[in-house]
């Protein structure tokens, strides 16, 4: 081959590599798209409301007689009514902002929308069958949901909005997510509203709420995990006391919340989460986003004084106190004895009662329960007389006890050093926790009853008053019984 | 046109000359019997060397030289004879001679006329498709590229015309054949499979292929069952000239430009070639696959003098792919063959999430040394470095919480695959009893699939922007390579008819494996740990979500290795050797090899699962090292009854040492080693009838391959062992039998009848161990721990395949043909895990992860749980392995050629399937939900089952042209 044509060999090697490198397809290197959030454009005509108002659409759908000149409160407990926007109007728009996060795996397919960042007044819940949210819709934006078509009502005892199916709502398609849900590029720092335990109602559900001088309690704190111990089925619930009220309620995270598994803390603190209801719906909880939310971190508990001297193996033969109750009369409040029986609050008392069958009574007993009463609060107390410890050794103690559906309701044995012995004086006076007797829980069977074990005093000095105290949980509804007998405290 | 008519006459003048020979020949007064000749290129009148001349019916062979003079030495059989003539890349030619005792035949001025037919491109355009897809499970490979050089009837078909469908010749995979480059075998120590890619793009310098069929003798290397196939890339063997291309398709890449020069033996002892090729598309059949590839190839040699001589080769073919995926048959009933879910707009441009790259150049030098005329030695040192990667989006970034002196890890989300199982109608049509609500649900969602169903890339953006952290990144899986081979092969004439073959060969590699972040997507790091795994502090191990113990709670950025780190040490030494007899009447060959194989894993991260404590399997620093030892004999006869009529017998017995892949149980994890592995024992016998006239060429085989002890391994998401598995199976037993035909009969000078048919039946002869192994356990077995595959098919593609053709070739240089294809008995690969004693087992009786937390070793058996009215007729019933429906697939192919000045132009085409036709070339069961309840659960659901089979779907009409020009 001549060089010519070597020549023209190189040149058409140059060209079709020049052709090559021209012929360019995408390579790896992709600009990041615009992923700032614009605000949305509505079409001309679209009506916006809040949160209060599709309330309101709710209650009047609730309301039989439908008399809008007497608007009824939205109820609650009415899970069989829903309210659906039509579709031939013009779009309807909700304004709201987001207040939960599935980010720690503790909310599933929903959004918590309250109706302003700060001082809420009303919050719904969304349902939707996306997964996850939270890179979407981050806590604290502000949202609009298109409700032409949706359906309001309540489910599991809140709020709800979702896709209608029956008379319930169920979640909405997430092939219509984008149809229905459109950010708004505000986003706000959400201020948790302080509540106190005794403030909960059912229309503060679904708001972004904050609870202060809180801790977990001493039995569960820094030993049980939030919800990855063996008994954790779909939720863990642990108990969240109050230190400046004598009250309590139950904060449950998912078994599938990314910090299941992690040890409550042990501290004092403040906890901010949204405030709902249980899975029945029968009881206030509080479920946090991710563990930011709980801030426990001062070491100053605000424990009860303790008395655990533990169990005795026997009681003395020295009486020095008994009651079986047979000498009551029925019906009535428990008196005489040396008992003190007040009600702190509320319209119940401690009774004497007999009852046979499967519930039965032993005897006489004593029994207290606030179910149905409609007391904002039910707290009783039954102390007995004054014991010398002092004067005389190995006092034990020991009594029975049953229950009838306590649910919310605690009953607790509690010991004075003290209290003046009169009525007026038992609420200033120091009341611990005798903590080594059992009392029966809201799980045992409900028929039977069970012995508090011989329960050692010998380690507490001086003279003490020994109180059975009853506390509703505030909502008499969720209340029970609770049943007492055998009482006796015995000496060597 | 006046030139191509001058050609035409030259060759019809073919004959004269002969006859003027044979008379000059019968003139002479020689003592010795002589054939000698020359072969010049029909058009230009260049001498062709290393041109096969053979005496049809003989095993006498020799070859020309660079002039293009061929001369035989060995002893002759007299009387009437057909030479054949042969060259890659041209027409072979038959010419009829006549042999006389002590007279020299000299056939000077043969010619060979290029062959314009271009065929092989075809074959690497399949070979490109199916290996880049490959999803490394075996299912995908094609032995076509190994077959390209063949000239046998049957093997062309498969190659050509069968390779569209996943169809293995004798049922054999891609790791069952050897490449060879220059003598150096290619085939990857990872999966003993040649990595096309690593030399695609360079057609016009491949032509030099020398294939042998099965383990018949073969000058390099033992071979294996599918085949060897040596690639000559030494720049001496190129014949002078270059071409320019332009090829347009719409199969996997949509144009190619290739172009390249070789020099020919220049003065100076000097010759080179040099090539390059670029192939690219914005995507091929499938929506999405975009295909950016870049090849480079140079080769120098220099004749140093009579015996020595040094050639240098550089390979570097540049090779990135979008990726597409099998679906099931939902999905394709929604979306159609085409859909690819793997992709998804990005600032108005596709961008496919799971992309391959592959970057691994070949440098190599052999020398060759003629010690004398019948005894040559080439030595070859080999060096191949780059790496390989394929990405995907890693959707589980997290995020640090300490609480209370605990760390905590919130975030992560779903698979974003537009295919997951939630996202599908058949999610909302669970069971049999829907409402209004779920048949909503299922028609939105469907909506949804239909008008979009593909990836979000800004959803990945926005959740990183907002969330201040990568929730959502790009993933690298990669492989970085460093192998030396140092080979010498000796080729003796011990006696005329006596050869002799050897080999000894060294291979070393370091295989660094570690996952990569290629892309943030706007996030500002990843955070290194797993976050798939909450129950840390109940196992009592604080550690375990780490990727690296060591650098707990390491944010990784762009570019930065994560999650796994390590390497695979491989050394490999064997040798080879073989004697080749050729007698009148018979022909046959001994061969025996030896090998020894080690491996050795060797982690650079301290996996929080598997940490370095005592009685506990580690996961940094090293494995145990395995080895192998391993070993083969083989032999062969080729019996001529007549010079038309032969026969053709093979047997070999070899074992093979397992790949790296099926040796390590999980290696991004641990340095376990799979239990009970063994090398693979293979026993093969074949025979062949061959009958030969310059009319008809068949063949007829009959085969039967026998292998035990052999290995495999799978990855899965799995219920059954809470979270992403990789099945270990080994112990497997197969069987492959069956009858292969090729039959050409050239009915005219022009047109050329073709049939070619395979009838085989792969099977499983013995049910395999199987175990399991993830982050949380180290194996876990079910039941007695073997998988009840017994008699079911190896999926191995068509087991029958049968085709009708013609060519017709026009002495005006232009052709036409067509293939008429029908495949049948193609079966799905079945799940191992379906057939295990899981499946009898019923999940919801027992909980695995409290079975795994109470267990020490980390060795879980599963057994005892089985379901209360087990009903072996469903249970058959559900087993049943799938087979898919027979197809029929026709191709066209066609070109022409002239001759322009001192330039060939041509053009080829070939338009495939033409009617069409859809149809399933593969496919496997999902190993998801796959016990005994679960499965009639999926097969009473009302909108089908959610983890149906998956399968891969062939193309439709699809159309390949090239254009050329050659000088």
């Amino acid at each position: 081959m001549n060089k010519l044509t070597f020549r023209s060999a190189v040149f058409a090697i140059l060209c079709s590599i020049l052709i090559g490198v021209s012929s360019c397809v995408q390579d790896d290197e992709f600009d990041a798209p615009n992923s700032e959030i614009a605000d949305p454009v509505f079409e001309e005509g679209t009506i916006f409301t809040n949160i209060t108002a599709v309330a309101g659409l709710l209650s009047q759908e609730q309301d039989d007689d439908d008399n809008i000149f007497d608007p009824q409160p939205l109820d609650y407990s009415n899970e069989n009514t829903v309210f659906t926007y039509g579709f031939n109007e013009n779009d309807i728009f909700l304004e709201a902002y987001v207040i939960s996060s599935d980010e720690g795996g503790n909310f599933f397919e929903e959004i918590i929308l309250q109706d302003d960042f700060e001082n809420p007044s009303i919050g719904i819940k969304l349902l939707i069958d996306v997964n996850p949210l939270f890179v979407r819709y981050d806590v604290g934006r502000k949202i609009f949901v298109k409700l032409n078509g949706l359906s309001v009502g309540i489910t599991n005892g809140v709020l709800t909005l979702g896709q209608g199916a029956g008379n319930e709502v169920d979640k909405i398609s997430p092939a219509d997510e984008f149809e229905v849900i459109r950010r708004s590029s505000e986003k706000e720092d959400i201020v948790p509203l302080p509540l106190q335990i005794s403030e909960f109602t059912e229309n503060k559900t679904n708001l972004f709420v904050q609870l202060q001088d809180v801790q977990f309690n001493r039995n569960q704190a820094g030993q049980l995990s939030y919800a990855a111990d063996a008994a954790d089925q779909f939720d863990g619930e642990r108990i969240l006391e109050s230190c400046s009220e004598s009250s309590s309620l139950i904060l449950s995270t998912s078994t599938f919340a990314d910090f299941s598994s992690a040890i409550l803390a042990s501290g004092r603190g403040t906890v901010n989460g949204t405030l709902t209801r249980n899975f029945e719906g029968e009881q206030f909880i509080i479920a946090v986003n991710t563990l930011e939310n709980v801030q426990l971190d001062s070491p100053d508990r605000c424990d009860p004084i303790e008395l655990s001297c533990g169990l005795a193996a026997s009681a003395g033969s020295n009486n020095l106190f008994s009651d079986d109750f047979e000498t009551q009369s029925t019906g009535s409040l428990i008196s005489g004895n040396g008992w003190t029986n007040y009600i702190e609050a509320g319209t119940e008392g401690w009774e004497a009662y007999t009852q046979f069958g499967t519930n039965a009574s032993q005897g006489i007993s004593a029994r207290v329960g606030s179910f149905q009463s409609n007391d904002a609060s039910s707290i009783a107390w039954l102390i007995t007389p004054q014991i010398d410890l002092d004067a005389n050794s190995g006092v034990t103690f020991q009594f029975e006890t049953s229950n009838s559906f306590s649910d919310g309701s605690t009953l607790e044995v509690l010991f004075s050093k003290d209290w003046d012995g009169t009525v007026a004086g038992i609420a200033s006076a120091t009341w611990g926790v005798v903590s080594d007797a059992y009392v029966t829980e809201d799980d045992d069977f409900f028929g039977a009853w069970f012995e508090s074990g011989i329960v050692d005093l010998s380690c507490e000095t001086g003279q003490i008053y020994l109180a059975f105290k009853y506390v509703g949980s505030g909502d008499s509804d969720s209340d029970g019984t609770y049943e007492l007998d055998f009482v006796s405290i015995d000496a060597q | 046109m006046l030139k191509d008519k001058l050609s035409a006459n030259f060759m019809k003048k073919d004959y004269f000359i002969f006859l003027i020979s044979m008379l000059l020949t019968i003139s002479a007064l020689a003592q010795e019997t002589i054939v000698k000749g020359s072969v010049l290129d029909g058009t230009t009148g260049e001498p062709i060397p290393d041109v096969t001349i053979t005496i049809e019916g003989t095993e006498i062979v020799t070859k020309t030289d660079a002039k293009g003079e061929f001369q035989f030495d060995a002893i002759l059989p007299l009387g009437e004879q057909v030479l054949k003539v042969e060259q890659i890349g041209f027409e072979t030619k038959r010419y009829p001679i006549v042999i006389n005792e002590g007279k020299t035949v000299d056939i000077t001025g043969m010619t060979l006329n290029f062959d314009s037919s271009d065929k092989k491109d075809l074959f690497i355009i399949s070979i490109s498709d199916d290996n880049l897809n490959s999803e490394d499970d075996g299912l995908t490979d094609n032995v076509s590229g190994l077959l390209q050089a063949s000239r046998d009837v049957f093997l062309n078909a498969a190659a050509f015309d069968f390779s569209a469908t996943f169809f293995r010749p004798r049922g054999l995979d891609n790791a069952n054949g050897r490449v060879l480059i220059n003598g150096v075998e290619m085939n990857k120590q990872f999966n003993g499979r040649p990595q096309w890619a690593n030399w695609g793009g360079l057609n016009d310098v491949q032509r030099n292929q020398e294939f042998t069929m099965g383990t018949a003798a073969n000058d390099y290397t033992f071979g294996d069952l599918a085949g060897t196939n040596n690639i000559m890339m030494r720049a001496s063997k190129y014949r002078r000239g270059g071409r320019v291309s332009y090829a347009s398709a719409n199969r996997s890449y949509q144009g190619r430009v290739m172009a390249s020069y070789s020099s020919g033996l220049l003065e100076g002892g000097w010759s080179y070639s040099v090539l390059g090729s670029r192939r690219f598309g914005e995507e091929g059949y499938i929506e999405g696959t975009l295909y950016d590839a870049n090849s480079f190839f140079v080769a120098v040699e220099k004749k140093i003098n009579e015996k020595h001589s040094l050639n240098f080769t550089g390979i570097y073919a540049f090779n990135r792919r979008g990726r597409s995926t099998p679906i099931t048959e939902e999905v394709f009933n929604l979306k159609g063959r085409q859909y690819n879910p793997l992709w998804g707009i990005q600032n108005g441009e596709q961008r496919n999430a799971r992309m391959r790259e592959i970057d691994e150049p070949i440098l190599m030098l052999n020398h060759y040394w003629d010690i004398s005329s019948k005894l040559k030695l080439n030595t070859n040192i080999a060096y191949q470095f780059g790496e390989i990667f394929n990405t995907r989006i890693d959707f589980n970034g997290t995020r640090l919480i300490e609480s209370d002196g605990q760390d905590t890890f919130v975030g992560g989300a779903r698979n974003p695959s537009p295919v997951y199982w939630q996202n599908l109608p058949s999610f909302y049509l669970q069971g049999q009893n829907q409402s209004t609500y779920d048949f909503q649900q299922a028609f939105a969602s469907q909506q949804k699939f239909v008008n979009d169903g593909q990836l979000d890339w800004n959803k990945f953006y926005t959740a990183n922007q907002i969330n201040g952290y990568s929730v959502y990144a790009l993933q690298g899986d990669v492989t970085r390579d460093q192998q030396l081979t140092v080979n010498s092969i000796l080729d003796a004439e011990l006696a005329d008819n006596i050869r002799l073959n050897a080999n000894i060969s060294y291979r070393r590699l370091n295989s660094e494996n570690f996952a990569r972040i290629e892309d943030l997507f706007g996030g500002s790091g990843f955070l290194d740990v797993d976050a798939f795994f909450q129950d840390t502090r109940q196992s009592g191990n604080i550690n375990a979500a780490q990727s690296n113990i060591r650098t707990p709670n390491r944010i990784a950025g762009e570019g930065d290795k994560y999650r796994y780190h390590y390497d695979i040490n491989s050394d490999v030494i064997s040798s080879f050797a073989q004697a080749q007899f050729k007698y009148n009447k018979n022909d046959y060959y001994v061969g025996a090899n030896a090998s020894r194989t080690t491996y050795q894993r060797d982690g650079f991260f301290e996996n929080g699962y598997f940490p370095n404590e005592p009685g506990i399997i580690g996961s940094f620093g090293e494995s145990e090292q395995i080895d192998f030892t391993n070993f083969g004999v083989k032999g062969g006869l080729t019996y001529k009854i007549t010079g038309k009529h032969l026969i053709d017998v093979n047997g070999s017995y070899f074992t093979k040492a397992p790949g790296i892949r099926t040796s390590f149980a999980n290696p991004r994890q641990n340095n376990l080693i799979v239990r009970d592995l063994e090398s693979e024992v293979i026993q093969s016998v074949d025979a062949s009838y061959i009958f030969r006239s310059p009319i008809v060429k068949a063949r007829l085989t009959g085969y039967y391959s026998n292998f035990t002890d052999g290995s495999s391994v799978n990855f899965f998401f799995s219920e059954a062992g809470a979270g992403l598995l990789q099945e270990n199976m080994t112990n497997i037993s197969r069987q492959n039998i069956g009858a292969e035909f090729g039959l050409e009969a050239q009915v005219t000078p022009t047109i050329k009848l073709k049939a070619a048919g395979s009838f085989g039946q792969f099977t499983f002869t013995n049910n395999p161990n199987v175990s399991y192994s993830t982050d949380e356990y180290y194996e876990l077995t079910f039941g007695d721990g073997t998988s009840a595959l017994e008699n079911l098919r190896v999926s191995s593609g068509p087991e029958r395949a049968l085709q009708l053709g013609f060519e017709y070739r026009d002495p005006d240089f232009w052709n036409f043909g067509v293939t008429t294809n029908f495949f049948s008995h193609a079966y799905v690969n079945p799940s191992a895990l379906r057939r295990s004693g899981f499946f009898p087992q019923d999940p919801d009786s027992y909980d695995l992860d409290q079975i795994i937390r109470n267990d020490d070793d980390r060795f879980i058996n599963i057994s005892g749980f089985g379901v209360a009215d087990y009903d072996e007729n469903v249970a058959r019933e559900i087993l049943q392995q799938e087979r898919f429906e027979d197809y029929m697939l026709v191709n066209v192919i066609g070109g022409k050629s002239w001759k322009i000045d001192d330039y060939f132009v041509g053009f080829f085409a070939t338009i495939n399937n033409v009617f069409n036709q859809e149809y399933r070339t593969g496919g496997f069961e999902q190993s998801r939900r796959t016990d005994y309840l679960s499965q009639i659960e999926e097969g009473n659901n009302t909108g089908g089952p959610i983890f149906g089979n998956r399968y891969f779907y062939g193309f439709g009409t699809t159309y390949y042209l090239n254009v050329y020009v050659r000088f």
